[in-house]
């Protein structure tokens, strides 16, 4: 035996799992959406992608470098902190930079989102997720607050807020056109009454969209992978689908003077717009879901009927949007909702802890 | 009787095995050591109190220290010879031990007590007590106390779980002394005054299951493969679908467990009046040459049973600059001593599971009643990351078998608010199995978190 040895408290053996191999994971779950997105919309896409990952990291990494004094005089320094931080990139900059651009929509003024989503980095990278203290401890995701971000600032929100939703769920079939005016003039879409089946909408063929949203396939195929690793839980997404889709339904139906309840639009809804990207990549991130099952159980349900509500009213995609209110209710819902130990039952609990 | 399937439960991990490294190697008696270090805490509750001293000769299976109180055991001479020392050590825990240092004289002179004949449930439980038998499963309760329970109890469950990886000490007893076992589940059975007796064993012993399974008015329960199925409150829900309320004992729901071990060593006590003094050990892990199940006295040091099996797993390593000698690996006698070193792969040593084990600073360590393992660790198997920030996946709270959330005590821990993180992760309640540990992916020191709160708490009591 020589000196190397090592004492700690148990457990001794430990999985093998590590942050960074779950985040490789997510990257490679978010490949199929990339590489459908590249085949839609063409090289344009591509090089959004590849800028936004680009940014995402490098802000990453002049942040880290200036926190951790990387200016001072000498060279060496800079060196340490640059080995530093290659010991401690954990691949959540990347994941951050590819959901942020697959969620960008494509126009004719690609330009503009080409620089536009350096912004939106800095500000995901920078803003949200270094100044709170990094990975772990962001409060919102930061692919969805950069995404809101450009979405506020640019003059890329015209169009946006058409392109943003290529197809709303119910308000496709049951609203008045004009409300989308400017989504009916991309795709197959041009009235209400040419009904886009849902098989084009699963496999996101001449529709409109986000770079990674349209294509339900490559996000089924991502899905299937997170599970199959176990990074996210399978019932996760389908629970918020399942709640988004019954309730999407069920306000279709109202209207002034009588009542419907049509199943019909159950999938356009779910497989309408962003829903099943955020499902899959954007709700389920680690840092700011619930802990807790129930606390899970909660969030989801809470998601989905406040997506159908926003969705129903505004007739905008708002996935985004979902995301950050129901990231600022998760510490509040870890807070209320702590588990129950195993044998817990009710009677007066006993004062162990005071 | 047929084996039935344990109920499910929620939580638990399902870790590497690596039983087969010792699974198969039969149980084999370790020749007497020279000397033992015997240490009067062998079990949960007051260490026991001295009685020989320095010059004293006594016999295999004498009585060296006595219990001090209700919840102690006796300490048995594990050889005969003289004792030459009484002191107090830095055990390898960090609490000060008395140790007993006895020298033996190569004799193993016995001297037991009297074998029960037509025992009666009151001679049973001072023959129990008597022989200092505690629970051989790890946490070392005093099995006499046991016996006796306060509260009126149904069941006796025996533990055949092992649910630690590495370990197959339970295994291969249940394998080859299956007879004694059972016999000493129904001694204990009819101490209890109870009839039905249950053993579960996890499912990855298929071959224990067979055997159990022709015994009568013996149920046999087959576990889910997972840690920590064997903990006793996942143990009873599972065999039983009884749960225990918080801070309550088993037998306030009717059930004593005793782990199979334990059992055997009843046996052993009632029919042949041996006390207490040696116990099966697994060596393993990949720094050890030869992995074997061992019966080993008590207080043996772990240096000679490293010794005994074969010692470390060395690696070589080349130094490629000197210049003359070429390098031929496969033809050593190219080589010359100074081009070859000899490194030790051992990375982590191990006292007891992977999973609940104390990891020992050399070899100078001696193992106890309750030490079921001697693991000799490589680098790829012992897990010494450093820690990266917290994600807050919640996988710690996944695999919590007391259903708590470990990575709120963690983290209000690390920020000194021990008051929240008690209540937060509800930390009084942990059974310290470290699953939450195991699953971490950002490799969050999360028992010693959980650890430093609960000492926080006692202190505060």
């Amino acid at each position: 035996m020589d000196n190397s040895i090592v004492i700690s408290t148990p457990p001794h053996v430990k999985s093998k799992r590590t942050t960074r191999s779950i985040m490789l994971d997510v990257c490679f779950a978010l490949a199929p959406a990339a590489i459908a997105g590249c085949v839609f919309f063409g090289w344009q896409a591509l090089l959004i992608i590849l800028m936004s990952v680009f940014a995402c990291v490098a802000t990453e990494f002049v942040y880290f470098f200036i926190a951790n004094k990387g200016f001072s005089n000498k060279c060496r320094d800079a060196k340490a902190v640059c080995l530093r931080w290659t010991k401690q990139f954990d691949f959540t900059s990347v994941v951050t930079g590819i959901i942020l651009a697959l969620i960008l929509p494509t126009t004719d003024k690609w330009y503009q989102v080409f620089y536009e989503v350096i912004f939106g980095a800095i500000f995901a990278i920078a803003v949200v997720k270094m100044l709170f203290g990094g990975t772990g401890k962001n409060l919102v995701n930061p692919a969805a607050a950069g995404r809101v971000f450009m979405f506020l600032s640019f003059s890329i929100t015209t169009v946006v807020a058409a392109n943003f939703e290529a197809i709303s769920d119910s308000s496709l079939v049951f609203t008045d056109a004009t409300n989308l005016s400017g989504l009916l003039t991309y795709g197959t879409g041009n009235n209400p009454t040419s009904y886009i089946s849902p098989l084009d909408l699963f496999l996101g063929t001449g529709i409109m969209g986000s770079i990674g949203e349209t294509c339900k396939l490559a996000i089924l195929i991502g899905y299937v992978y997170l599970c199959i690793r176990g990074v996210i839980k399978w019932w996760q997404p389908l629970l918020f689908l399942a709640v988004l889709g019954f309730t999407a339904v069920l306000l279709a139906g109202f209207t002034f003077d009588k009542y419907t309840f049509d199943m019909s639009l159950f999938l356009p809804s779910i497989l309408s717009g962003g829903v099943m990207f955020g499902a899959v990549f954007m709700l389920p991130d680690y840092v700011t879901s619930p802990k807790g099952v129930w606390g899970q159980l909660l969030y989801y349900v809470a998601a989905a009927v406040l997506c159908a509500l926003l969705r129903h009213f505004t007739k905008t995609e708002v996935i985004s949007f979902v995301v950050l209110l129901m990231n600022l209710v998760t510490p509040l819902i870890d807070k209320y909702l702590i588990r129950k130990p195993f044998g817990y039952k009710k009677v007066k609990k006993q004062k162990e802890g005071k | 009787m047929k084996a039935v399937k344990g109920k499910f439960y929620f939580g638990g991990i399902h870790p590497r095995g690596n039983k087969e490294l010792s699974k198969d190697c039969p149980l084999e008696v370790m020749p007497l050591p020279e000397e033992v270090a015997v240490s009067c805490s062998q079990s949960l509750g007051k260490p026991a109190s001295p009685i020989v001293e320095t010059g004293q000769t006594v016999k295999c299976g004498e009585l060296i220290a006595k219990a001090e109180g209700e919840v102690s055991s006796d300490v048995f001479a594990s050889v005969s010879g003289t004792v030459t020392a009484v002191k107090e050590l830095t055990a390898a825990n960090g609490a000060t031990e008395k140790f007993i240092f006895i020298k033996s004289d190569g004799k193993d002179e016995k001297a037991f007590l009297p074998p029960l004949t037509e025992p009666d449930a009151e001679a049973i439980k001072a023959r129990v007590r008597d022989c200092g038998i505690v629970g051989l499963g790890g946490a070392g309760f005093p099995s006499a106390v046991k016996l006796a329970p306060k509260t009126p109890v149904d069941t006796l469950i025996v533990n055949g779980a092992e649910c630690e990886a590495y370990l197959t000490c339970d295994h291969r007893l249940m394998l080859e002394r299956t007879d004694e076992i059972v016999r000493g589940a129904r001694y204990a059975a009819k101490a209890l005054g109870v009839t039905n007796i249950i053993i579960g064993i996890e499912a990855n012993k298929p071959d224990c299951i067979k055997l159990f399974e022709p015994y009568e008015n013996i149920k046999v329960v087959i576990l889910a493969k997972k840690y920590p199925i064997g903990g006793e409150k996942q143990l009873i829900y599972s065999a039983t679908g009884r749960k225990i309320g918080l801070g309550k004992l088993p037998a306030d729901c009717g059930v004593i467990v005793h782990n199979v071990a334990t059992c055997f060593a009843v046996c052993e006590a009632v029919e042949q009046g041996k006390p207490l003094y040696e116990r099966i050990v697994t060596v393993s892990g990949k720094a050890v040459k030869q992995p074997k199940n061992l019966w080993v006295r008590v207080g043996t040091s772990v240096q000679s049973i490293v010794d005994y099996c074969g010692g470390e797993v060395t690696e070589q390593i080349i130094e490629k600059d000197l210049q003359t000698v070429k390098i031929d690996v496969k033809n050593k006698t190219e080589t010359s001593e100074n081009l070859v070193t000899e490194k030790s792969t051992v990375k982590k040593v191990v006292r007891g599971g992977p999973m609940t084990g104390i990891a020992l600073a050399s070899y100078d360590a001696y193992t106890h009643k309750t030490t079921s393992g001697i693991l000799l660790l490589n680098k790829s198997e012992a897990a010494a990351e450093e820690p990266t920030p917290c994600l807050n996946c919640g996988k710690c709270a996944d695999v919590c078998p007391m259903h708590l959330m470990p990575m709120n005590t963690a983290f209000y821990s690390a920020a000194g608010d021990f008051d929240a993180a008690a209540k937060y992760g509800n930390t009084a309640y942990c059974i310290e199995c470290g699953a939450c540990e195991y699953i971490c992916p950002a490799k969050r020191p999360l028992i010693q978190a959980i650890r430093k709160t609960k000492a926080y708490l006692r202190n505060k009591k």
